[in-house]
């Protein structure tokens, strides 16, 4: 185990939720960051090494599966893992994520104890926070 | 060899724009470029709304879609917002959203066709219709937002509709929010969002 | 946030926080609560040079009609607008380090490069920055002695052109230039003024053009390098990303386009691809084979 905190990044265009996710990650000692769009989660990705990235689906200019698609692309090519959390819960949602490269998909709203225990599962091992 | 001035005339003089028809056929080219480039070259030219519109859904290169959303969103029409609204429901999420991000820029059309929209079966639509109406330049907005968050029975849809309304959240608007968690009880964000919006 | 802030009362907490998340969701500039007096005093001047009294009207009046006036007002309170030779010159700095020898790499090598290098300076104003692009490539780019560039400078306004053409310049422009460059480059013309050499001036093409006309910007190609800094945060939504457009048919597939420092495409258009350099983000104009 190092000192160094887990980062995640929290992609959503809705403010509310941004704050939402953030508070409850950074409660449990998530060291978070946040992203208004699934282009702007690019960008910042390039130039921070993130542990986590909890990505809505639903955004302006990049929405989340292209976003998660450019993540695993060598534009970034991070292998962090990926959380999406989406209000779509149609058949094939899911599918579209993993194929995207997400290694969860979740459907709103996911509760406190959920998302802090998801996100300490899919970062297992990366710092201090897990 | 070093710094070289363009011998050529300025390009403004060689400029002479392809025509309409030439513009309209390129629309089909297997060329992603000379699509891309018809479809901006086709900004404010009427007669091509139709063949635009019916090409969106069907373009596969994330460019050319875009300029032909840029170009369909300044026609700021009926038939344009009726056209792009379909989309709302798609399964492309890429789509979806272009599509809601276009209609958001289009306050002279889109009022019309947004008690439909509100009244739309599929709660994935209404979701949607909270993101076009949080950026929609129209006084109508704030009522619409309202509106959704008084009656949407979707906890999903007013969630989306709180988070849009909060800019222009005011006094007035204390009790419809209080009475949203009551209609959710169950719905720790929506709780979170009101009590946040509240403070 | 029941109280409404009039001019010179500052704002409310509330206020504050609204403000915060359009400007991040307009912009992608993000305030921290540390800036808060700073914002507090900007916003106060925009509202007090407004036919607004209150945070809430001039607020209500930015976001539903995205006024331009308004936006541009404020954008002018809270960011540093000034044009002076070697401006934000870390991006100058990624050109000369990382971007024109990729390019080179790119179109087969400074030995078998075809046609000139081509550089667009997009707006140029008063002609500052397509000019200190071509001082920086002439005194520390020796490849320059072995290949072609074209730099190209334009803007939609006649009067800033007509001063770019006579590169004269004041002492506030020159602050940055070092001294040996300007005892090369310069000679004074009286008034305090100092003219470029008439070498660097005639090599510099400049055109009168608006970025957001596709039909004049078609005029516009195979650009390797385009600087647009600090013009599209100005833009309403489309127009903005008709801009990007028209610059992305101005390109390269390949090509580097440069924005102004706290400006991002996160907030215009997905079409090009974001590219981390040594110096900062830079966007490319996707090539057919990253499609």
């Amino acid at each position: 185990m190092t000192e160094t905190p887990v980062k995640v990044l929290v992609v959503d265009d809705a403010a509310t939720v941004r704050l939402y996710h953030t508070s409850l990650l950074s409660e449990a000692g998530f060291h978070v960051e946040e992203a208004a769009n699934g282009l702007e989660a690019v960008e910042s990705a390039l130039t921070t090494a993130y542990d986590l990235f909890v990505v809505d689906v639903n955004m302006p200019k990049m929405d989340g599966y292209s976003c998660v698609e450019t993540l695993r692309s060598e534009t970034v090519g991070t292998p962090a893992p990926v959380l999406m959390i989406s209000t779509e819960d149609r058949p094939g949602d899911a599918d579209r994520a993993y194929a995207a490269g997400a290694n969860l998909y979740m459907v709103k709203p996911v509760s406190a104890e959920r998302l802090v225990r998801v996100a300490r599962m899919l970062t297992a091992g990366s710092g201090i926070a897990a | 060899m070093g710094l070289v001035r363009r011998n050529a005339p300025p390009p403004e003089e060689t400029a002479a724009p392809p025509s309409i028809d030439t513009l309209m056929s390129q629309l089909d080219d297997p060329d992603p470029d000379c699509r891309r480039e018809a479809a901006l070259g086709l900004g404010g030219v009427d007669e091509a709304v139709p063949a635009l519109l019916s090409r969106v859904a069907g373009e596969d290169e994330p460019a050319v879609r875009d300029a032909m959303l840029t170009t369909l969103a300044a026609h700021d029409t009926a038939a344009v917002a009726e056209g792009l609204a379909v989309h709302l429901a798609t399964d492309d999420a890429g789509l979806r959203t272009a599509a809601a991000e276009a209609l958001a820029t289009m306050p002279v059309a889109v009022p019309a066709i947004v008690p439909r929209l509100l009244a739309d079966p599929d709660h994935d639509v209404r979701v949607m219709t909270a993101m076009v109406l949080a950026d929609l330049p129209h006084p109508g907005s704030q009522t619409w937002l309202a509106q959704m968050i008084a009656e949407d029975e979707h906890p999903n849809v007013v969630t989306a509709a709180i988070d849009a309304l909060l800019p222009s959240l005011g006094p007035e608007h204390h009790d419809l929010l209080r009475a949203a968690v009551d209609r959710f009880p169950g719905d720790p964000f929506l709780r979170f969002t009101v009590e946040a919006a509240l403070r | 946030m029941t109280s409404a802030a009039t001019a010179g009362a500052g704002l409310s907490d509330a206020e504050f926080e609204k403000f915060r998340e359009y400007f991040y969701k307009r912009t992608g500039i993000q305030f921290t609560s540390a800036k808060r007096y700073f914002v507090d005093k900007r916003i106060d001047a925009c509202i007090r040079g407004s036919k607004f009294d209150t945070f809430t009207s001039w607020f209500a009046a930015l976001r539903l009609s995205d006024r331009s006036d308004l936006l541009q007002e404020l954008i002018n309170q809270l960011t540093v607008n000034e044009t002076y030779f070697l401006r934000e010159d870390y991006q100058f700095d990624s050109m000369l380090r990382t971007v024109l020898p990729a390019v080179l790499e790119a179109r087969g090598g400074v030995n078998r490069i075809v046609g000139p290098v081509k550089i667009l300076s997009l707006p140029c104003s008063t002609g500052e920055e397509p000019y200190s692009i071509a001082l920086r490539l002439l005194e520390e780019w020796p490849p320059i002695d072995r290949i072609d560039v074209e730099i190209h400078g334009a803007d939609i306004d006649s009067d800033v052109l007509s001063k770019a053409g006579h590169a004269s310049y004041g002492e506030r422009s020159l602050q940055r230039v070092p001294k040996k460059w300007r005892d090369k480059y310069f000679s004074p013309v009286g008034g305090g003024r100092f003219q470029l050499d008439e070498g660097i001036r005639g090599a510099v093409t400049l055109h009168q053009v608006n970025v957001c006309d596709t039909n004049t910007m078609r005029a516009f190609r195979d650009f390797d390098v385009v600087f647009c800094r600090n013009v599209l945060i100005y833009f309403d939504e489309l127009s903005s990303r008709r801009a990007a457009e028209n610059l992305y048919g101005a390109m390269r597939p390949g090509g580097y386009l440069f924005l102004g420092h706290s400006e991002s495409m996160s907030r215009i258009s997905p079409i090009f691809t974001p590219t981390r350099l040594p110096e900062g983000i830079v966007y490319q104009r996707p090539t057919g084979a990253n499609r």
